[in-house]
């Protein structure tokens, strides 16, 4: 198969292009970071900053998806936070989620679809969040940008089906990463959190049909809770969350 | 009428819903301080008696000006504020372009999330409210409008609870108006257009909604809130 990953420097990114590398797929990577040593052939690394507003990288990664697509599996999986009060966080720093998670996969997705680089039969997975359910008091502008890539998501579910495109929303709860250890509260319990492995595996696996994908129990149980009574929801994860994080503001 | 010296803090004010807002916030005896993207002369000639601030929200020193501007009007806290200024284009994403769809998120998201923050601080013990938009569940005709108002809304239901007890934030997501937006967005008139509700009548309800203490952080506010908010101020005794 031919994928594209983001972020795939760590976490869920890093899960995911190992998977891929030991299937023998042909991977093409979009990280801020640095293509670590001993990577195999079948990897092409693409160091490029997607907070990034200048329009020669975008035509640089344009000119990739053109050369290096269509690709059969696209996992857009980079994505920062910004934890603390809301206006604690420097507007500089809610600018820079809003950028990396909301406006550079919205971008991301119109040059694939301009440079017809998404294969039909394949798959587009936008990588939310479980605040999309529950909300998120304490990451104002993270909840806010995983929120906005669900409703982009839900509007180009119908139109690229017609493609033979099919899009779908990974809702991920709190994964045993080094991003969900930077912006936890203080004493949170790692072993709580889903393995990035799992969730990775459950990306790979995932019927086409399926729009929203939730790894583990905890978090289906969250969602639904979440979709049962939002409110609530917002309510305890203010309780239980932000009467943590208000005290510790990370970026 | 009298003003009642409240004052309220209005973006998007030149043009549809905003100045239907405009309009009922000053009939209400509201110190209305409205900004817009048009310039002074160019308002509409109903635009109603009120300080009005020329600014283009996607320059990046528009939330500073319009904070620098409140400041001067308002001498104390500002008890409403009401982010209302938003754009958006009916189209599918292959016709889109990415300078108008950063566009789009800076006018409708960020430039709110901004100004939200600068106006912390004089917002306390007051309310702030966001204006979103049905759409912001998804919308197959407008995926970048949709986006915007998505993530407005999980902005105003995380800031909700961040600020509860000191600032009251309010998302409140209108359907359809007839403000011409749709038309100018490039949405085709078709016998819907005719369905659309009336920016007073939608103007009328948001304020009630925000006025009012008690009810979700976050709502919408289409056609059956609409209806039976009418018809509640008719039975009440109140204009409609």
């Amino acid at each position: 198969m031919n994928i594209l990953l983001t972020g795939a420097a760590s976490g869920l990114g890093a899960a995911l292009l190992h998977d891929c590398i030991a299937r023998g797929d042909s991977i093409t990577v979009i990280d801020v970071g640095e293509c670590p040593p001993d990577m195999p052939e079948t990897v092409t690394w693409l160091r490029h900053d997607l907070s990034a507003i200048d329009p020669v990288l975008w035509d640089e990664i344009s000119t990739a998806f053109a050369r290096h697509g269509p690709f059969d599996l696209a996992v857009l999986s980079a994505g920062i936070s910004a934890t603390g009060p809301f206006e604690a966080i420097s507007p500089q720093a809610h600018r820079q989620v809003s950028r990396v998670n909301l406006h550079a996969p919205m971008r991301l997705s119109l040059e694939l679809q301009q440079r017809n680089a998404l294969a039909a039969g394949g798959r587009l997975v936008f990588v939310a969040s479980l605040s999309c359910f529950t909300g998120y008091p304490g990451a104002a502008s993270y909840a806010a940008s995983k929120d906005g890539l669900a409703a982009f998501a839900r509007s180009l579910r119908k139109p690229m089906r017609r493609a033979g495109v099919a899009v779908q929303l990974l809702c991920p709860g709190p994964m045993d990463t080094p991003h969900a250890t930077r912006y936890a509260p203080k004493g949170a319990r790692a072993d709580r959190r889903i393995a990035p492995e799992k969730v990775a595996q459950m990306v790979l696996d995932a019927p086409r049909a399926r729009f929203v994908l939730l790894p583990g129990a905890g978090a289906k149980l969250a969602a639904m809770l979440g979709r049962l009574a939002p409110e609530l929801m917002t309510r305890i994860m203010g309780r239980v969350l932000f009467a943590k994080l208000k005290d510790q503001t990370m970026l | 009428m009298k003003n009642s010296g409240k004052a309220c803090l209005l973006t998007g004010a030149s043009h549809g819903l905003g100045l239907a807002l405009a309009q009922e916030l000053v009939a209400r005896g509201y110190h209305v301080l409205g900004t817009g993207r048009r310039p002074l002369h160019e308002l509409p000639t109903d635009y109603p008696d009120c300080a009005y601030l020329q600014v283009d929200l996607t320059q990046a020193d528009a939330a500073a000006r319009i904070a620098e501007w409140t400041a001067q009007e308002v001498p104390g806290p500002l008890p409403l504020a009401i982010l209302n200024a938003g754009a958006g284009r009916y189209r599918p994403l292959s016709e889109e372009t990415a300078a108008e769809m950063a566009e789009v998120l800076q006018i409708n998201f960020d430039a709110n999330l901004h100004l939200t923050h600068m106006l912390h601080p004089k917002l306390q013990g007051g309310t702030l409210g966001l204006i979103g938009s049905v759409a912001h569940r998804g919308a197959a005709g407008m995926p970048v409008y949709a986006a915007s108002k998505g993530a407005l809304d999980g902005f105003g239901r995380a800031l909700a609870e961040e600020w509860r007890g000191t600032v009251r934030v309010r998302v409140l997501h209108p359907g359809p108006v007839a403000t011409g937006m749709s038309e100018r967005a490039g949405r085709p008139r078709d016998m819907m257009d005719s369905l659309f509700l009336s920016p007073r009548a939608v103007a009328m309800t948001l304020l009630d909604r925000l006025n009012t203490a008690r009810g979700a952080d976050r709502q919408v506010v289409s056609f059956a809130q609409v209806a039976r908010h009418m018809l509640w101020r008719k039975l009440a005794g109140g204009r409609a």
